[in-house]
């Protein structure tokens, strides 16, 4: 290797604003640095003795010594190839607008992976590994929640609720499910007729369903089937893991971007939830299509059971598949109903045959 | 070989000069920097967000220049990325606990704000001792308690007034912020005066009237002109008034925000500025001219609300320049004498600390 050319800049002492204008020159990786108006040598580094600053766009590459003191090349477009050094990847794709076209499609392809499969997946996993004490502790406190804000006590008499406590008893005893695990409750809601699980296993039944399925018992078994569906699938879990999970992403991702931050975290949240919540309903729906069949029912109870509700709900709505717009309000969240009872038929059908 | 063998730099350097300060950047350079940094943060949840910080920081002090030498950032992006996933454990921590454990979450929520003043002094120890010019470091030393007495009873006693005494407290609590910044050990000196905060906004109020004038003198002028044409009844027309009237209200409230916190930042800058030394060290000089400043924050607002936020990089690069151009320093010899006593770092979780709570005194 020929000795290269010398090159102006700036010596910077170590730890004092001393410094000097220098010409360094370079030669098989070795650095010699001499003051400028040839008054001599300032200081001789060997290779492997020195250190090279980070390359920024615009400005120039240092040279680091072992004592802390710098050469600062005056040329900003200096990267040291002379002795060997390669510029970085970094600062390569900062220089290039093709770089941030590249990037910004990787990213909605990266946040799509991340909300339809690593986020589920990995809240699923989690939800599994939370222990029972968690579920118990966000059960009893989901129901002093709806307690004190928007449910009352049951109006229904006693006999009302031991017929439904009974059947109640006898799903679980005919499928094997620990009852201890499961805890019925009753409770008055202005809402109209709905079931809903908690995470510790507690179902609520409200008033206006346990009356509207009265003389038809099978269809609120069907109801019931799939709330213990929800809960066995530990949906509420799984939710609370995935909301943390997106909000925390979507924070991590975009926190340091003002004010974009929080109208993505918005949208995006809520068209994850949408989608987890239509999952789980149908994880819920299959549930209780397939214990109906264990207690020698067809899902057609489940088909009938949502029948109901849809009437009592829009007397005069037509259930034609995909009129989502025109059902009720308490299964907006759920997939349009009309195909979940098609669904339900369909697998009556299946058995029958 | 060490500092002191070093020769005395050409002697022409060690006399009273007075320099500008230079900002290279370049708007195109830096957008491409800021975006493929932003994206790199983004496909990396976050992670890559500690060398996206540094990257940006290193870009704009190194552009800026006096008399030839580079400010530097010198901050390693671990100790920041340990800041901050900190701060990603203590958040998810208050969260779990104040769904599960209200109790525990109050009491974090609690021992959070006793911290609070603690992190505001790490956040800008950490800034300061991460900022070198000439390869002596800044630094920032202050009292637990001064800091709540600044940040937290002062602005109280500025409510109990009715506002009356903010501009006395903005003054008193920026020059306790300065005076306990180091440079090479050194303390800045700002002796500025409350009455300059009063003048502020005094301006402001002003400015306040003379917009109100403007106001008054324009929809005098409209409602004049459509009485003479003789059809201020039709309601076409009356309609057609009333949506001018908004887009002129609008534009004429943009315009003033803008306008007024030009007229404040622009006055207090320049006095601070003004007012800011080291003796035989450095005196500060800012001339920001009002006017410009506000058309030059209007349009930078603009371009961020046409943009939706992705000219961030262009208006960082025009602030930069206008504020440069109009800053300078008188330079003494003792500036070429410097010698830093800055260790690298200070205690291991104070630089941890930092990364929850992002301070910056904004000397630039
Ligand atoms: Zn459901």
């Amino acid at each position: 290797m020929a000795s290269n050319p010398v090159i102006r800049g700036l010596y910077q002492a170590a730890n004092s604003s001393a410094s000097c204008p220098a010409l360094v020159t370079t030669l098989n990786g070795n650095i010699l640095v001499n003051h400028s108006d040839e008054q001599g040598e300032i200081l001789f580094a060997p290779a492997g003795d020195y250190q090279f600053g980070d390359a920024v766009p615009g400005l120039p590459v240092e040279l680091i010594f072992a004592d802390g003191s710098r050469f600062i090349p005056d040329d900003s477009r200096l990267r040291w190839q002379q002795l060997g050094h390669k510029p970085g990847m970094i600062e390569w794709l900062e220089r290039h607008w093709s770089a941030v076209l590249a990037a910004t499609l990787l990213v909605p392809a990266f946040m799509w992976l991340m909300i339809t499969q690593v986020i589920p997946a990995g809240s699923n996993a989690v939800a599994g590994l939370l222990p029972d004490a968690v579920a118990q502790q966000l059960g009893s406190q989901s129901l002093a929640i709806i307690d004190r804000t928007y449910m009352n006590p049951s109006e229904l008499s006693d006999t009302e609720q031991q017929a439904i406590s009974q059947r109640w008893q006898h799903l679980l005893t005919t499928l094997n499910i620990p009852p201890e695990n499961y805890r019925l409750e009753f409770r008055s809601w202005s809402g109209g007729p709905n079931a809903m699980a908690l995470p510790d296993g507690t179902v609520i039944v409200t008033d206006s369903i346990a009356r509207l399925m009265a003389q038809q018992p099978e269809q609120l078994d069907a109801v019931l089937l799939h709330e213990i569906g929800h809960v066995e699938h530990k949906h509420s879990l799984k939710i609370l893991s995935q909301t943390t999970a997106m909000s925390l992403m979507f924070t991590m991702m975009f926190g340091d971007v003002e004010g974009l931050g929080e109208v993505l975290l918005g949208a995006g949240t809520s068209f994850a939830q949408a989608s987890f919540s239509r999952d789980m309903e149908s994880d819920a729906d299959q549930f209780a299509f397939k214990e109906l069949q264990t207690i020698g029912r067809t899902p057609q109870d489940f088909a009938d059971a949502m029948k109901t509700l849809a009437q009592h709900y829009q007397p005069d709505a037509e259930l034609a598949a995909g009129e989502e717009k025109s059902l009720f309000d308490y299964l907006r969240s759920h997939p349009a109903t009309a195909e979940r009872i098609a669904a339900a038929e369909a697998l009556a059908k299946e058995m029958l045959q | 070989m060490s500092p002191t063998e070093l020769p005395v730099p050409n002697t022409a350097a060690t006399s009273t000069r007075t320099a500008t300060v230079e900002f290279s950047g370049q708007k195109g350079e830096y957008a491409k920097l800021w975006l493929v940094n932003l994206l790199l943060s983004i496909i990396t949840l976050g992670i890559y967000s500690a060398w996206a910080k540094v990257r940006n920081n290193q870009y704009l002090y190194g552009h800026t220049q006096i008399e030839g030498h580079r400010f530097q950032y010198l901050a390693q992006p671990m100790q920041i990325l340990r800041g901050r996933i900190i701060a990603v454990l203590v958040f998810v921590a208050y969260s779990l606990a104040s769904s599960f454990n209200p109790a525990l979450a109050a009491v974090m929520m609690l021992a959070l704000i006793a911290l609070f003043p603690w992190l505001i002094i790490q956040g800008l120890k950490f800034t300061l001792r991460k900022s070198a010019y000439r390869g002596v470091r800044f630094s920032f030393e202050a009292s637990y308690w001064a800091i709540v007495g600044y940040f937290f009873l002062l602005p109280l006693l500025g409510m109990v007034t009715f506002g009356l005494a903010m501009p006395w407290v903005a003054q008193k609590t920026q020059k306790y912020l300065y005076e306990n910044a180091t440079y090479g050990g050194k303390p800045f000196s700002v002796p500025t005066s409350a009455a300059e905060y009063y003048k502020a906004v005094l301006m402001c109020l002003g400015a306040v009237v003379l917009l109100m004038a403007a106001i008054f003198v324009i929809v005098f002028t409209f409602s004049m002109t459509s009485v003479l044409i003789g059809d201020a009844s039709n309601p076409l027309t009356q309609k057609g008034m009333a949506g001018a009237g908004m887009v002129i209200g609008a534009a004429v409230y943009f315009f003033a925000i803008y306008l007024l916190s030009a007229i404040y930042q622009g006055v207090i800058r320049n006095h601070l500025f003004n007012c800011l030394h080291i003796n035989g060290v450095f005196h500060a000089h800012s001339a920001i001219r009002i006017l410009p400043f506000a058309v030059l924050m209007m349009s930078n607002a603009l371009l961020l609300i046409c943009t939706l936020g992705l000219a961030f990089p262009v208006t960082v690069v025009r602030k930069q320049r206008f504020l440069a151009a109009a800053t300078s320093f008188t330079l003494e010899p003792g500036i070429d004498h410097l010698v830093n006593t800055v260790p690298e770092t200070h205690s291991a979780f104070g630089e941890e600390a930092a990364g929850l709570f992002d301070a910056d005194l904004s000397l630039t």
